[in-house]
């Protein structure tokens, strides 16, 4: 009887082509829908787990603004003069050491960075002028402008500008800032610059040219070879902004600043493993380096990177669920539907099966084996189409959202001036607290919306993928088949065939 | 010898009118080996009858044996599936099928391993028309189909519903021919409920439902 049951699907599906078609399409284009929704998900999680390892986070160390203003306030109740007070205020800031110490927290750290800067100028040189008021280095010579008291004279300055690493110069991730020619800094690049091409123009300087600038404040003088010539397409890079390592930046600090080598420096970064654990890491570096905190120093924890990117990320991924539980519920719906309205056109049929001795269950079985063979044929088909699907659409949502977020970041962070960047070396520069830490998160949402707009989904569907499509549309045949498999139950032979006689 | 007991049958049904009794106390026996015909006039409850022995009903009042062992006991699928099969009216084919697969499907059935061709041809068909889908078939050559799927089960009883309406006299001939074989040479019981008093004629019993009491 079971083969007889085989053998009567496949001939139902065969001969009732028109069913068997319509059928086949249903349970296609849910099954494309439903692949395309896993296949989505199944990227979102990796995407998300590359966003964790690729933006883990930032960890910043930074002036503590609430305990230099409660500082202030106490000096001031004091009587303190409130203009000497500004003049002799020096900036907290963290020594190269410490900097480094706390790098050595290797299970949380995959990368560091910070800086060196300052402010010089030459006689023999000329500075690019600026066709605005609003130009922002990506460097840290514009922020001292506009905080110095010698406003006038910094214009004309050069930056000096000291990055552990060139890879962390602002511009360089998002790439508007590239090398026209040479190469870049790297710690043993001693006594070798970066130049913008704008400079290089301006003073006839190639690549291999040297030139002398002196600080402003310490007036040491350091000879510098011109190593790379780069192009800021940012228009509010300062294209009087040098860059080089922090050894070479550290040669203009006077001797006592210098410190034996544990001279201070600024916008010290650490780019976490894992963002997840960036408070966990604020924590130990809180336990172990207490004098931080007691020097008006504060740990900030920046994720503004990752949660930009898995804020589209996730949306998309909330997307394909709820395609997925419509297309799933829809499905159920629709089946059911087609199964009942079938099971009723075939009571004739059923009829005579049980006229002749058939179960119940054989023809209820016969029902699922047509359902499950016409929708492994789908499921088939879809296996082929869904994965092209789910690209369109996953990358078509993943494009709504970013331009959605890039929007809402214009709104948000869209303000002239307010690029991440501002720095001092702490000790020599006379000092204005400002509120750097704002201007970086800004920045750093401003690189991430930049970032994620270059996200492309990898959108394949793995075997798992495939075996869940599987899963899933056979689950909801099953469902699909209950109604109609109560109908069958209570059909009579006698009432049916009474009826067609 | 298989025999197949009605003891003290009574059916009935509500309708608009009340309670009516459609069948009143009826008891036969079949034998193995016999043609029984039951005659009778319209709405004498025939087909309730040929309902009840054939299980496609249930039981109200009364019971049916088969070889002493009660239908109720035996279960109606099972009894239908392994002691009795049925030729009807209306044929009660499945029309998505060849008459070969037809037949085929009483043959699988009873987990047996014939060629369908030899019941088609039995019944006058040949091979080319018993590979033709149903709705090919003209009125009488689908009732050829019911009644080869109805010899093709190795059921011991075969009930039978105006057999031969829709079949010219020659072909009638044939499959009267056939039922008396099935009868007295594979000693099945044979029951057709017919208005042809020549079908009748060949059984080798008449039995006569007049208002639900069989004489």
């Amino acid at each position: 009887m079971f083969r007889n049951m085989l053998k009567r699907s496949f001939l139902s599906i065969r001969r009732k082509l028109g069913r068997t078609i319509i059928l086949t399409l249903i349970f296609f284009m849910m099954a494309n829908l439903v692949l395309a929704a896993i296949t989505i998900k199944t990227a979102v999680a990796a995407q998300m787990d590359y966003a964790k390892s690729t933006l883990g986070g930032t960890v910043t160390i930074q002036a503590d603004m609430d305990a230099i203003r409660e500082s202030q306030k106490e000096e001031m109740e004091k009587g303190a003069n409130r203009k000497e007070m500004f003049k002799n205020m020096v900036r907290p800031a963290v020594t190269v050491e410490t900097a480094n110490k706390i790098a050595e927290y290797s299970e949380y750290v995959k990368d560091y960075s910070y800086e060196l800067s300052s402010s010089a100028n030459s006689a023999d040189l000329e500075v690019v002028e600026s066709e605005d008021d609003n130009r922002m280095p990506g460097g840290p010579g514009d922020r001292m402008r506009s905080e110095s008291s010698s406003e006038s004279k910094l214009d004309k300055d050069i930056t000096i500008s000291g990055i552990s690493a060139y890879a962390y110069i602002s511009g360089v991730q998002n790439e508007s800032f590239k090398i026209k020619d040479g190469t870049y800094f790297d710690e043993d690049s001693t006594d070798k610059a970066m130049i913008s091409y704008e400079f290089a123009e301006l003073n006839s300087l190639k690549v291999g040219d040297k030139f002398k600038i002196k600080n402003v404040y310490t007036e040491k003088t350091v000879e510098l070879e011109v190593i790379g010539i780069y192009d800021n397409s940012d228009e509010r890079a300062n294209a009087n902004a040098i860059y080089m390592n922090t050894e070479t930046a550290a040669k203009f600090l006077s001797s006592d600043d210098y410190n034996d080598g544990k001279y201070n420096v600024s916008n010290v970064n650490y780019y976490m493993i894992n963002s997840e654990k960036a408070n966990e890491f604020v924590e130990k570096i809180n336990a172990d380096f207490k004098e931080l905190s007691e020097n008006k120093l504060k740990i900030a924890v920046d994720t503004s990177e990752y949660d930009a990117m898995s804020g589209s990320i996730e949306s998309v991924g909330s997307f394909a669920t709820t395609i997925l539980i419509i297309v799933i519920v829809a499905a159920i719906i629709i089946i059911t539907l087609i199964v009942t309205i079938n099971v009723k056109d075939r009571r004739y049929e059923m009829g005579v099966l049980l006229s002749l001795g058939a179960h119940k269950r054989n023809i209820i079985g016969q029902i699922a084996t047509e359902l499950l063979v016409v929708g492994t044929l789908g499921f088939i088909l879809a296996s082929l189409s869904g994965t092209f699907l789910a690209k369109g659409m996953g990358q078509s949502i993943l494009e709504s959202q970013i331009a959605s977020s890039a929007q809402q970041s214009e709104r948000n962070f869209g303000r002239p001036g307010t690029q991440m960047g501002g720095s001092n070396n702490g000790s020599t520069l006379p000092e204005m607290p400002s509120d750097d830490a704002s201007n970086g998160r800004n920045m750093k949402q401003r690189l991430a919306a930049n970032r994620t707009q270059n996200v492309e989904l990898d959108i394949n569907a793995t075997p798992i993928d495939f075996l869940l499509l599987f899963v899933t549309g056979y689950l909801v045949i099953i469902l699909a088949l209950i109604l109609p498999s109560i109908n069958v139950l209570r059909y009579q032979p006698k009432e049916i065939l009474a009826g067609k006689e | 010898m298989n025999t197949l007991k009605v003891e003290n049958v009574s059916y009935s049904y509500m309708n608009a009118s009340g309670e009516q009794k459609v069948l009143r106390d009826v008891n036969a026996e079949f034998k193995a080996g016999k043609m029984y015909a039951i005659v009778g006039e319209s709405g004498s409850g025939k087909t309730t009858f040929l309902s009840l022995i054939s299980a496609l009903d249930k039981l109200q009042e009364g019971d049916i044996k088969y070889n002493d062992k009660s239908l109720r006991k035996i279960g109606g699928s099972a009894f239908r599936l392994k002691y009795v099969n049925i030729v009807f009216q209306s044929y009660n084919l499945i029309k998505y099928m060849t008459a070969k697969e037809n037949v085929e499907i009483a043959i699988d059935f009873d987990n047996r391993k014939v060629d369908a061709n030899k019941y088609l041809k039995q019944v006058g068909l040949s091979e080319e028309e018993g590979n033709r889908l149903i709705g090919k078939l003209s009125g009488g050559q689908q009732q050829r189909v019911a009644i080869a799927r109805a010899i093709a089960s190795n059921s011991p009883i075969i009930v039978a519903d105006e057999p031969t309406g829709n079949l010219d006299e020659d072909t009638e001939e044939k499959i009267i021919d056939l039922f008396k074989d099935l009868a007295h040479k594979e000693k099945k019981i044979v029951i057709i409920v017919t208005h042809s008093k020549q079908v009748a004629g060949h059984a080798d019993k008449i039995l006569r439902l007049r208002k639900g009491k069989l004489s």
